[in-house]
C-alpha cells in the first residue's frame, strides 16, 4: 500500500508518519459535517493521533506491508474512532505512570494517558491478530 | 506545523504554526531548537500562540529542549500557551515543568 485510501467512514494508511495529516483532515472533516464544537474535535484529533502515532510505531513497527485502519461512527449523541493496526498487542497495564515523580520528564511514555484524560471512554481489545483501540466522545 | 524564527533582545523566539502531532513536523521543531542549541544560542522562548493542538509528541520535544538547556545552563520558557495546550500540561503535570508567560515580550524580559 502506497498511499492513503478512503473508503467510506474509514481511512487506511501505510505504516508511515507522513500520514498523520491524512487522517487528521479526514476526521476533522466529518467532525465538523457532524457539528461536533471546535474544542471536541481537537479533543478527539489529538487522541486520534496518539492512537495512529502507537499504531503506526509500536504496533506495526512501522513495516510498509501492515496498514493501520482509522473508522468513524456516530449515534445519536457520541461518536466513537476506532484505530486498528497489524501488530502484537500491548497490554495498557505495563504503561508506567506519566504522572510519577521519575517519569515526568521522560519524553514519551503519556500517549494513552492523554487519550483516557481527554475521551469519554477507551476500549481496548484484540482485532484479527492486531490491536484495535475504540475511542468515544460525547457531541451532544 | 510550520515553523518560523528570531531573535528579540539577544532571546531566541520559536513560532511555531499548526499543529503538532508527530512525523516530518515534529522533526523540524526539534531539530530547530537543536540548530540554536549548537549555536550556543541558549535562551529560548517558544511562542504557542498559532499552534492549534500538540500530541505527547509535542510534550516530548518540548520537554527535550527544556532538559538540555537546564543541562547546559541555558533555559526555554513558554509564551502565550492556548487553552487546549495549557489543558494538557495541566492534566500532564508538566504545567509544574515550565516557566510560561502571557505573552512573548514578557518572556524575554524575564530572561533580564
Amino acid at each position: 500500500m502506497k498511499k492513503p485510501i478512503i473508503s467510506g467512514d474509514t481511512i487506511t494508511i501505510p505504516s508511515s508518519q507522513e500520514y498523520l495529516t491524512d487522517v487528521d483532515v479526514f476526521i476533522e472533516g466529518i467532525l465538523r459535517g457532524y457539528g461536533a464544537d471546535e474544542s471536541v474535535i481537537a479533543d478527539v484529533a489529538i487522541s486520534v493521533s496518539e492512537l495512529v502515532n502507537n499504531a503506526i510505531l509500536h504496533g506495526n513497527r512501522s513495516s510498509d506491508v501492515k496498514t493501520v485502519k482509522v473508522t468513524i461512527a456516530r449515534n445519536s449523541k457520541d461518536i466513537s474512532i476506532t484505530v486498528v493496526d497489524e501488530g502484537q498487542g500491548f497490554n495498557p497495564d505495563d504503561i508506567e505512570d506519566p504522572l510519577a515523580d521519575e517519569n515526568l520528564l521522560k519524553e514519551a511514555g503519556r500517549g494513552i494517558f492523554i487519550v483516557r484524560s481527554l475521551m469519554d471512554d477507551v476500549d481496548i481489545y484484540e482485532d484479527n491478530g492486531g490491536t484495535a483501540i475504540k475511542i468515544t466522545k460525547s457531541i451532544g | 506545523m510550520r515553523l518560523s524564527d528570531r531573535e528579540q533582545d539577544g532571546i531566541i523566539v520559536l513560532e511555531p504554526k499548526g499543529k503538532i502531532m508527530g512525523g516530518p513536523d515534529a522533526s523540524l521543531l526539534h531539530d530547530k531548537l537543536y540548530e540554536f542549541i549548537e549555536q550556543d544560542k541558549k535562551k529560548v522562548v517558544i511562542d504557542l500562540s498559532q499552534v492549534d493542538w500538540m500530541n505527547s509528541t509535542g510534550l516530548g520535544i518540548l520537554i527535550s529542549g527544556y532538559t538540555t538547556l537546564r543541562n547546559t545552563n541555558g533555559e526555554l520558557k513558554l509564551a502565550s500557551v492556548t487553552d487546549k495546550i495549557q489543558s494538557l500540561l495541566t492534566i500532564t503535570k508538566l504545567v509544574t515543568v515550565f516557566e510560561a508567560y502571557d505573552t512573548v515580550d514578557e518572556a524575554v524580559e524575564s530572561f533580564k
